[in-house]
């Protein structure tokens, strides 16, 4: 942010990925914006910026919310995860696995929001159908891959989590 | 009308002949496999880097001023409001220095100018200006003060062609009018049974790829570095190399992650050029990315295309005669907007007439969208083919398979494989096409029904890659390729090339791609043909290392190269694997530190062409009551030759055939053509993508390879094309079979299959 | 990109009213249609009120008359997934299931979702239309495929909302605020037709805030639905949605509430229909006088003449479904 633009700044503190940020943003931010252009945290990715697209994908307490749309002050107080905090200090989250194994990322821009927004339907929902994937991914657009492949990866992730095992191992079995 | 992928059109018939002998592949151990792709942690991580992300210190952001008007004139131009905005450190028009430049399209004589004072649809450039922050410039752009002159406008396609219409260029609005065929049609429908003749209409489409238009321009000197989302850096290169009038060597253009192009970032932009004025007038970085707004209006679209079909065909099944006229506009400017091709090649057929229009309108310029022009042909001809088949009550496979054409009409030219057959035989059976026939349809208010429609792709790719594989001295590997990968996998299948050849895992092997200056001429990735061209590139490139490598082991183990082999990274003697040399451990290698081969790809078979072939299946369920249409299941069959990693294979042909379902169903620019000629559905809630909840969730590929050793050294044709042609046709037939209705404009929308079914009760 | 504005967040629904009274504030819900309008300037602010900190405008609690209380910062998420709505309430649970995507759901909501701004294009576009204080309606002589067939007049939009049409059908009402005290209006008299104002789609002034939704008790052996017809499959708007509450002791209905989405400028009772279908046996031939009557004084534009199809042929398989 540079001075000359002179909009109003004000500080914040925002929880992203389990670290606390104090960071001075201006107030029309949204969070995608704060995310992307203060955090640096580009893995969310910026498609419409109207709420048309759900590239922009973010857990916001656990929910799945377009942080396009979301001015920053509403993400005070409140936990934001990113596809940079899914996977864990152990390795990669079991749908990032799974996605790698069945291909599920083609030219991968939609990715992350898919991700999210997967993930948190595996936290709720361990064994979802396919119905279900299709309806909790509804709301991210993904011009490449026509989404076949993005359920085999719901489902070898649900299933992994379930059988506490690595993707690779549940695909090879 | 025909699409040129870039400029200058490369000429591949001056390339030398091949500089290796390399025989075709049998078995393979690698390339095949359903293997990962080589960058998936990044891509599922968020670390992998989009131009969209990129940001270089102390850059300065673009906007660009676009006319508001379909049609007009710039009688005066005011910039002082916007200078003196907070944050301004440039505008330029059409008067800076340095930016009159001619523009060219296709290829032909300049069309118009970088800011063209006369502006030919809403979105023409008119001014630009770069700023410190991205809503600064966004701002200042709207404070330039433009007057224009405003005229009248023309947007569909058959009024443009009347005299009457306003003119949009010098000469008028009529680009081209060829006709083309064979035989005599008129004695071919004189012998026919039965003859149909239908108008058929497809829509405008939007590319939109979910990453936007994006670019980053550097100068150091004279020297321009641009950092752009595009689909070939070496196409962009020389269209940027001659627009600022520089030398090759002078402009640098590099890509690698990119968020999808579909064909739209196949040439060079205005918005590259613009950030590269802006980033020389400022002596800053200049990054532009475009709204998602701007990507619906001014950086392609598939054309809409009205097609007239006119057949003839035996009781028996044999096709007598085809005659097409087609109508269609790429926009303002000579951008392509037809292909004729499916009706002159995909089946037997001895009198063929093609009438082919193209005409300029005050419309968003077109460009190559995925099989431009082929899934427009199939919707008229496959559904044509469909309706013929149940006039003469035969099975509409049954009846494709009668008329396959065994070679190319066009020239006579035989193909190197055709598995069409294959693919609708093997594609019905895999479907259950007669069963699902012959399954009741339903008499309540939902009604089932099954269609299915073939395609061939036309292109059979330009081979002129040029490919350096290195491999240093501990046996890891660098693969430096000019090649893109536009997230179809061009990497992963690559690198499999060299693990196949040199034995090296996958996770040894390092990739250089996309970048003009550090990597070697390839064509872009659009019109199915990166594997086809690079992968023989790479195979050669190692294939050369190896033959070094046979080398300095033939010195070190004391025999001739003939005795030795090389197996799984290691060179041993035939006869005495024991004495087997890890790559590591060869002294040669030791020394030099790198071996270094380059590959070229061989010129195309002689007299021969490769093109890929395809049949798709759909099921269907049609709520006569709502309009309503579900695809249920789809099949798709494809001769694309070898399959050369099965899960990159099927994600192309899920994707091509999610694309195809919004063509089929919901895709549709919609202009304000009566009022303001501007787009009325410039986003991606008003032009609507297919969801999760489109595409069906069950979906086959079904691969057919011919073991094709003739088309390249590698066995495989092209698949990103194919894979969208014949879906949307196929979806049209299955609504045909389940409710007795033809649609034939695209896409079906509730409305417009609510309208058929009226119309057919009579309504 | 955002314009410049001020951010406020209020704690108390009367601080929320004194920043809302303010010129060019403009309320946040859950700002699923704000920041969108705000992007494309459909309108501007010059101070957003952020209404998230204002917990008492959240939650679904019983009334003491047998109904319930819909907080109006309740997500749409919130309303689809609550038991007792999808149980009572079942057409108000679909409806809110069949707005717009997973993420907008937890984000939008109810209050947001009954005020937000209509879809029409051209308000939405770049054309200065008679919604926005302009002298044209560009949708009469223009690209009207999704716009109205009933109740249109200068400005044909329709009214975007699933969850207005089932509250109209319910028979619920809004609870009002403002710095003069609050108001309970019906949900039938809280929006407007272009006839009424051009400008406005419901009664809410400037500084006004929607901060409850009342459902009244419904009769047991109430059946109800929401069927939506849209384009795509998911993540859009309705071409025709109907919200039907119909009760049915015996054979025949005792009453029947029938209201259209996506259709007119407003939630739209197909009162004749309704008339129909009150005190008839739920045949086929009551069906066929239903349906006709159902697109009663249709108007359709030049290219939105399916519509009326489309409603015939929803009340057809939604009273058959019924039956």
């Amino acid at each position: 942010m540079r001075c000359w633009e002179r909009p109003l700044i004000e500080i914040i503190r925002l929880s992203v990925n389990g670290d606390s940020h104090e960071i001075g943003v201006p107030s029309h931010y949204t969070l995608l914006e704060t995310l992307r252009y203060v955090l640096g945290l580009t893995g969310s990715k910026q498609g419409c910026d109207k709420g048309d697209c759900g590239a922009c994908t973010v857990l916001l307490d656990g929910l799945p919310t377009l942080s396009c749309i979301l001015p920053v002050q509403e993400a005070i107080g409140r936990q934001v995860t990113t596809i940079e905090g899914l996977a864990d200090p152990d390795g990669p989250h079991a749908l990032q696995d799974a996605l790698d194994l069945t291909g599920g990322a083609q030219c991968g821009f939609c990715t992350p929001g898919i991700l999210m927004s997967a993930a948190a339907l595996l936290n709720v929902n361990s064994s979802p159908t396919r119905q279900e994937i299709r309806e909790a991914l509804s709301g991210n657009l993904c011009r490449c891959t026509g989404y076949t492949k993005i359920y085999e990866a719901v489902e070898l992730a649900a299933r992994a989590l379930r059988e506490q095992r690595p993707p690779a191992e549940v695909l090879r079995s | 009308m025909k699409y040129y992928l870039e400029w200058p059109e490369p000429d591949p018939t001056n390339l030398p002949p091949p500089a290796q002998d390399i025989e075709p592949w049998g078995e393979t151990r690698v390339v095949g496999k359903p293997l990962p792709r080589v960058d998936a942690y990044e891509r599922v991580s968020g670390t992998a880097l989009y131009t969209l992300d990129m940001a270089l210190p102390d850059m300065l952001h673009g906007a660009i001023l676009r006319c508001p008007h379909a049609h007009a004139r710039v009688t005066r131009l005011d910039t002082g409001r916007a200078q003196a905005m907070p944050g301004v450190r440039a505008v330029i028009t059409a008067a800076t220095p340095g930016a009159a430049i001619p523009w060219y399209f296709r290829g032909q004589g300049p069309t118009s100018m970088l800011f063209d004072e006369h502006c030919r649809y809403a979105g023409d450039e008119v001014a630009a200006v770069a700023a410190e922050t991205p809503h600064q410039a966004i701002l200042a752009a709207r404070a330039i003060d433009v007057e224009y002159e405003v005229l009248p406008f023309v947007q569909d396609d058959a009024v443009a062609l009347t005299p009457e219409a306003p003119a949009i260029h010098e000469g008028g609005n009529i680009l081209g009018q060829e006709t083309s065929g064979r035989g005599d049609v008129e004695a071919g429908f004189a012998g026919a049974d039965v003859v149909l003749e239908q108008t058929y209409h497809t829509p405008c489409e939007i590319h939109t790829p979910m990453e936007t238009f994006v670019t980053i321009a550097r100068w150091d000197g004279n020297r321009l570095t641009v950092w752009d989302s595009n689909q070939g850096v070496f196409g962009i290169q020389a269209n940027l190399a001659r627009a600022l009038r520089l030398p090759l060597t002078s402009v640098r253009v590099i890509c690698n992650y990119m968020g999808g192009g579909f064909g739209s970032k196949l040439g060079l932009s205005k918005y590259t050029v613009i950030a590269a004025l802006l980033a020389r007038t400022t002596a800053r970085p200049v990054k532009i990315a475009l709204t998602r707004e701007e990507s619906f209006i001014c950086v392609g679209n598939r054309a809409a295309n009205t097609i007239k079909l006119k057949a003839g065909v035996k009781r028996d099944g044999t096709l007598t005669a085809l005659d097409a006229v087609f109508l269609g506009s790429g926009g303002a400017y000579p951008a392509g907007a037809t292909s004729t091709y499916l009706v002159q090649a995909l089946y037997l057929c001895p009198n063929v007439r093609v009438e082919d229009n193209e005409v300029y309108t005050n419309a968003g310029p077109s460009r190559a969208f995925r099989a431009p022009g082929m899934p427009n042909c199939a919707w008229a001809l496959e559904q044509m083919m469909d309706a013929l088949a149940t006039e003469i009550d035969m099975d509409p496979v049954e009846f494709r398979l009668k008329n396959i054409a065994t070679f190319l009409q066009i020239n006579d030219t035989p193909y190197t494989s055709i598995g069409l057959r294959e693919c609708l035989s093997d594609g019905a059976k895999a479907f259950g096409w007669s069963e699902a026939r012959a399954r009741p349809r339903g008499r309540g208010h939902v009604r089932r029904g099954v269609g299915m429609a073939a395609g061939m792709w036309a292109y059979p790719g330009d081979p002129r890659a040029t490919v350096i594989v290195k491999l240093f001295a501990d046996g890891s590997v660098n693969l430096n390729m000019g090649a893109s990968d536009i997230g179809t996998g061009t990497k992963t299948v690559m690198a499999m090339v060299v693990a196949e050849e040199l034995g090296v895992p996958l996770d040894r092997i390092q990739i250089e791609h996309a970048d003009t200056g550090t990597t070697q001429n390839a064509p872009s990735s659009g019109g199915s043909q990166t594997v086809l061209v690079s992968a023989p590139a790479v195979r050669a490139a190692a294939i050369e290392v190896k033959r070094q490598l046979l080398e300095l082991a033939a010195a070190q183990l004391e025999r001739p190269v003939e005795q030795l082999v090389f197996q799984d990274g290691e060179i041993m003697p035939a006869d005495a694997p024991d004495q087997a040399v890890a790559l590591a451990d060869l002294r040669g290698l030791r020394g030099r530190q790198v071996i270094v081969g380059v590959g070229r790809r061989h010129p195309h078979p002689e007299g021969k062409i490769a093109l890929p072939f395809a049949a798709q299946f759909a099921e269907v369920e049609v709520n006569i009551l709502t309009g309503e249409v579900r695809v249920l299941r789809l099949v798709a069959a494809h001769d694309s030759g070898r399959v050369m990693n099965k899960l990159t294979y099927e994600n192309q042909v899920f994707g091509g055939m999610a694309m195809g379902i919004g063509l089929g169903l919901t895709e549709e620019r919609i202009l304000d053509s009566r009022q303001t000629g501007k787009v009325v559905n410039a986003n991606w809630h008003d032009y609507k993508i297919p969801t999760a909840k489109d595409v069906p969730i069950d979906q086959t590929c079904v691969p057919i390879d011919p073991h094709d050793t003739e088309c390249n050294t590698t066995g495989a044709k092209g698949l990103g094309e194919p894979a969208h042609i014949p879906t949307a046709a196929a979806i049209a037939n299955a609504v045909y079979h389940a409710t007795g209705v033809r649609v034939t404009d695209a896409p079906i929308t509730r409305g417009r299959m609510l309208s058929a079914l009226a119309e057919r009760r009579g309504e | 990109m955002l314009p410049n504005f001020t951010y406020e967040r209020p704690g108390s629904v009367d601080e929320a009213l004194e920043h809302g009274s303010s010129e060019g504030a403009v309320l946040h819900a859950g700002g699923t249609d704000l920041l969108g309008c705000l992007r494309d300037g459909v309108f501007s602010a010059k101070k957003v009120v952020s209404l998230s900190g204002l917990e008492e405008l959240r939650g679904i609690s019983p009334t003491r008359d047998g109904g319930l209380r819909v907080g109006a910062l309740t997500t749409l998420t919130g309303v689809a997934s609550d038991p007792t709505i999808a149980e009572r309430y079942t057409v108000l649970a679909q409806a809110a299931a069949s707005a717009a995507s997973p993420q907008l759901r937890n984000q939008g909501t109810i209050g947001g979702n009954i005020c937000q701004r209509p879809r029409c294009w051209y308000f939405r576009g770049d054309w200065h239309c008679l919604r926005k204080g302009g002298d044209t309606c560009y949708a009469i002589a223009g690209e009207n495929h999704f716009h109205c067939i009933f109740g249109g007049s200068g400005c044909y939009i329709v009214h975007p909302s699933d969850t207005a049409p089932a509250l109209q059908a319910l028979g619920a009402s809004v609870r009002i605020a403002s710095r003069s005290g609050s108001r309970t209006v019906p949900i039938e008299s809280f929006f407007l037709l272009p006839a009424d104002d051009i400008q406005r789609e419901n009664l809410l002034e400037p500084g006004e805030l929607v901060t409850e939704v009342l459902l009244p008790p419904v009769a047991s052996g109430t059946r109800s639905v929401y069927r939506k017809v849209r384009d795509r499959g998911a993540w859009d708007f309705a071409l025709a949605g109907l919200a039907a509450v119909v009760t049915m002791p015996g054979d025949s209905v005792e009453t029947a509430s029938l209201v259209l989405s996506g259709v007119a400028p407003k939630p739209w009772r197909a009162a004749e229909a309704e008339g129909a279908l009150t005190g008839a046996r739920l045949d086929a031939e009551t069906i066929a006088r239903v349906v006709a009557a159902s697109v009663a004084g249709a108007l359709p534009l030049e290219h939105n003449g399916y519509k009326v199809a489309l409603v015939r042929g929803l009340m057809e398989e939604t009273l058959r479904a019924l039956a």
